[in-house]
């Protein structure tokens, strides 16, 4: 079976079975599966994919038009031909080199059995990395030259979090994947600021926050984090070791660049459409007053969204801010509308987020149990062991810690991205 | 010896004196503060978090103890007793560059009395396109004028020390340019003595306008830090409205054997709570400024009276 075939999207370890993805990921699955199976094996198993069918029919197409296109170039449709032929160029040279190292590969085939053990080991390599090109065409460059590239790739994020169900908890927990994000961010060379937050009066945690993420493809990387996280823990408070569950609720905003709030020349609003309201009155106001108070608030009359911002220490800034978050959900909503349409006008296998949906689990050890629940989760293994789980990857992280110090998030950003690369792809070629 | 208070006890104190929204916002700006200092140590030695706290809860401004305050896209450095950057100021001074449409090729000269930390000239350079815009501040303070030139220096505009640039000597500048200067503005004598270049084509000002009357009632953070000399707009003599500056300034405006303005020039003056339409009907009658409007602040209360000298 190849990865990419319809029956096995459905969180399967195929999925990320990417060479360019997990090579450190021991926990996951592996290429090997290609160079476990019996050589010969390999290359039939290679030849079924139906990547490589699809990949054939363009390059069939492309020669086809290269037989319609006339020499000087005189017809009216030329032109588009020639766009298009030049369109499937990179392609037809991958293919070429796909069919040259896969006759290659066949050739090294009788050689595996030679008689002469020096000659027998200089095949056994030539064939690994014959493979391993192959391997790398089918699984990277292909579906890299099939999908269309990302037309969000420059957009920053801005991720807002609000806490669910679990009171105190949940907002410890916010303040906890605030950190997680942050950090992620840092190692991943994106810059991470938290543009809001609502403090839990009297404690640790946080209501709610904003936390603008700025880099490339940072929108891209972390949009698959919309949607319910759980944490399921003993809190500290506890004193009887109950394992609680609270949530938090995330969803990823899509970033532009600023232009300026107050020239306002916007393509998602115009400026009258904006109610600005200021949060406090002032008294006199002026020289009378010069305490801090530059909480903003912004409506865009025709949704009804409602920006308020307040964390910044000047009116300006606050605006600045709020419009970014506005622009962020309008943007947002526009992104979701266009993926309606393309659905709308054609089978779209592409999932879309769903920002109610439970899409990972944070397992925390019950350290605190009391030493008879302790016994009983000796025997219940999992149960005393950190974990991640992702629901949607149907794949569970043993290291808790290095997921919530940013780093163990990369791998769940990586394998969510590659599953969407994934389904993408199945839509091409589904076509 | 009475022991110093906890932290503890100081944040429920500043809970208590302003609020536990606007304190938790507090508390989190002072620890941004310190961990990243918006103004270099050389320039504003930065306290410890309880220092800061102790103080704020004393009834000192925010912004004298974080040493600074943003301004637009700009930060100022704030220090006492010059006068704060208010919000009013912020919004109008913005409106303001956003009516002006100087080039390289065509500059303006502006002329900013009364300049304090020197914000509004400031801000009108940084948003102004290079080589477009350049500024004199004036001030009777000699903190204020210092002030000014750390905080152009600060915000990477070109400070002149030697008196303001000719007009014939704009073109020689690709960047904007500001030159804070000590001067009395009560001194009729002032324009000559600051060695100033009328006419100008913009003139601004914040001057003091707060009526003696309601100084006493001003909260301890403003009456017992700022400077009295930038708030109350009563001088010895006059009606006690706090209008003294304006009536100073009309007569400035509304001099024509030595114009300040150039013919439509524009003048924006701040005015207290109150007091627009009047401050509008000195102008009119004692300068003959036309084309006057009201400007509202964000607060909804008129804030600039903004108009055009005749020729
Ligand atoms: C209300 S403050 C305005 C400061 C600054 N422009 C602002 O908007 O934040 C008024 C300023 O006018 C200055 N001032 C007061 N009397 C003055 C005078 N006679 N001549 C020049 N400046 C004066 C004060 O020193 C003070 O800095």
């Amino acid at each position: 079976m190849r990865n990419f075939c319809r029956s096995c999207t459905q969180s399967r370890p195929q999925l990320l079975s990417s060479p360019l993805v997990f090579r450190s990921s021991p926990y996951l699955f592996f290429k090997a599966r290609y160079l476990s199976s019996t050589q010969n094996n390999a290359l039939s198993r290679f030849d079924g994919a139906p990547i490589l069918k699809y990949v054939r029919q363009k390059v069939e197409e492309r020669s086809k038009l290269l037989s319609l296109i006339s020499d000087d170039f005189s017809n009216a449709e030329d032109v588009s031909l020639a766009k298009r032929i030049k369109d499937l160029e990179p392609l037809e040279t991958a293919w070429k080199e796909w069919s040259n190292t896969r006759k290659s590969l066949q050739e090294t085939l009788p050689l595996l059995d030679d008689a002469d053990p020096a000659m027998r080991a200089l095949a056994v390599e030539e064939h690994a990395s014959l493979l391993e090109t192959l391997t790398n065409l089918l699984d990277s460059t292909f579906p890299t030259l099939l999908v269309p590239a990302s037309d969000t790739a420059h957009l920053s994020a801005l991720v807002e979090l609000k806490a669910g169900v679990g009171g105190s908890e949940a907002s410890l927990f916010l303040a906890e994947l605030v950190r997680m994000y942050t950090r992620a961010a840092n190692t991943l060379g994106w810059r991470a600021t938290t543009m809001s937050s609502n403090m839990l009066e009297g404690g640790n945690g946080m209501k709610d926050a904003i936390l603008e993420v700025k880099g490339d493809k940072a929108y891209d990387a972390l949009r698959w984090e919309s949607g319910i996280h759980r944490v399921q823990r003993v809190p500290a408070t506890e004193a009887n070791g109950r394992v609680h569950t609270s949530t938090v609720a995330i969803v990823v905003l899509p970033l532009s660049e600023e232009n300026d709030s107050h020239a306002g020349k916007d393509e998602l609003f115009s400026p009258d459409e904006i109610k600005i309201e200021v949060m406090r009155a002032r008294g006199a106001g002026g020289q009378h007053v010069n305490k801090t108070e530059s909480a903003v608030r912004l409506t865009h009359l025709p949704t009804g969204i409602t920006v308020s911002m307040q964390d910044e220490r000047s009116q300006h800034q606050n605006r600045r801010r709020a419009f970014q978050v506005l622009r962020a959900r309008l943007m947002d909503r526009k992104l979701s509308r266009e993926v309606m349409e393309r659905r709308a006008v054609r089978r779209n296998l592409v999932r879309s987020a769903d920002r109610s949906e439970k899409i990972r689990t944070y397992n925390y050890a019950q350290a605190s149990l009391p030493p008879m629940l302790i016994f009983y989760s000796v025997i219940a293994h999992t149960k005393l062991q950190d974990r991640v789980t992702d629901h949607r990857l149907g794949l569970s992280l043993m290291n808790l810690m290095s997921v919530m110090e940013g780093d163990g998030l990369q791998e769940i950003l990586q394998a969510l991205e590659e599953r969407y690369r994934n389904e993408s792809l199945e839509e091409v070629l589904t076509q | 010896m009475i022991p110093a208070p906890s932290t503890r006890q100081l944040v429920v104190a500043l809970k208590r004196s302003v609020g536990a929204r606007a304190a938790e916002l507090e508390l989190k700006w002072m620890r941004q503060a310190v961990e990243q200092p918006p103004i270099p140590a050389s320039l504003h030695p930065t306290p410890t978090f309880e220092e800061m706290l102790a103080r704020r809860v004393a009834g000192e401004p925010l912004q004298y103890i974080l040493g600074s305050q943003p301004f637009g896209p700009l930060d100022l450095i704030v220090r006492p007793p010059v006068l704060i950057p208010r919000p009013e100021t912020e919004d109008w001074t913005i409106r303001l560059s956003e009516r002006l449409r100087p080039t390289k090729s065509k500059p303006i000269s502006i002329l900013d009395l009364c300049t304090g930390s020197g914000c509004i000239a400031l801000l009108l350079c940084h948003l102004l396109p290079p080589g477009s815009a350049h500024a004199t501040g004036i001030d009777v303070a000699e903190s204020a004028v210092q002030l000014a030139k750390d905080n152009g220096a600060f915000c990477g505009i070109t400070v002149l020390d030697n008196g303001p640039p000719l007009c014939a000597d704009f073109p020689k500048w690709d960047s904007n340019t500001f030159t804070p200067l000590l001067a009395n503005i009560r001194d009729p004598a002032f324009v000559i003595a600051a060695n100033l270049r009328p006419p100008y084509d913009i003139l601004t000002a914040n001057p003091p306008y707060i009526p003696k009357s309601q100084y006493d009632t001003l909260p301890g953070s403003v009456k017992d830090y700022e400077d009295p000399r930038a708030l109350i707009g009563d001088l010895d003599s006059g009606s006690a409205q706090g209008l003294s500056f304006y009536h100073m300034i009309a007569a400035l405006v509304g001099d024509k054997s030595r114009p300040i303005l150039k013919s439509d020039g524009i003048i924006a003056l701040e005015v207290g709570d109150g007091q627009a339409q009047e401050v509008a009907r000195i102008l009119h009658e004692q300068a003959q400024v036309h084309h006057i409007e009201i400007w509202r602040d964000p607060w909804d209360k008129e804030r600039v009276v903004v108009g055009r000298s005749s020729p």
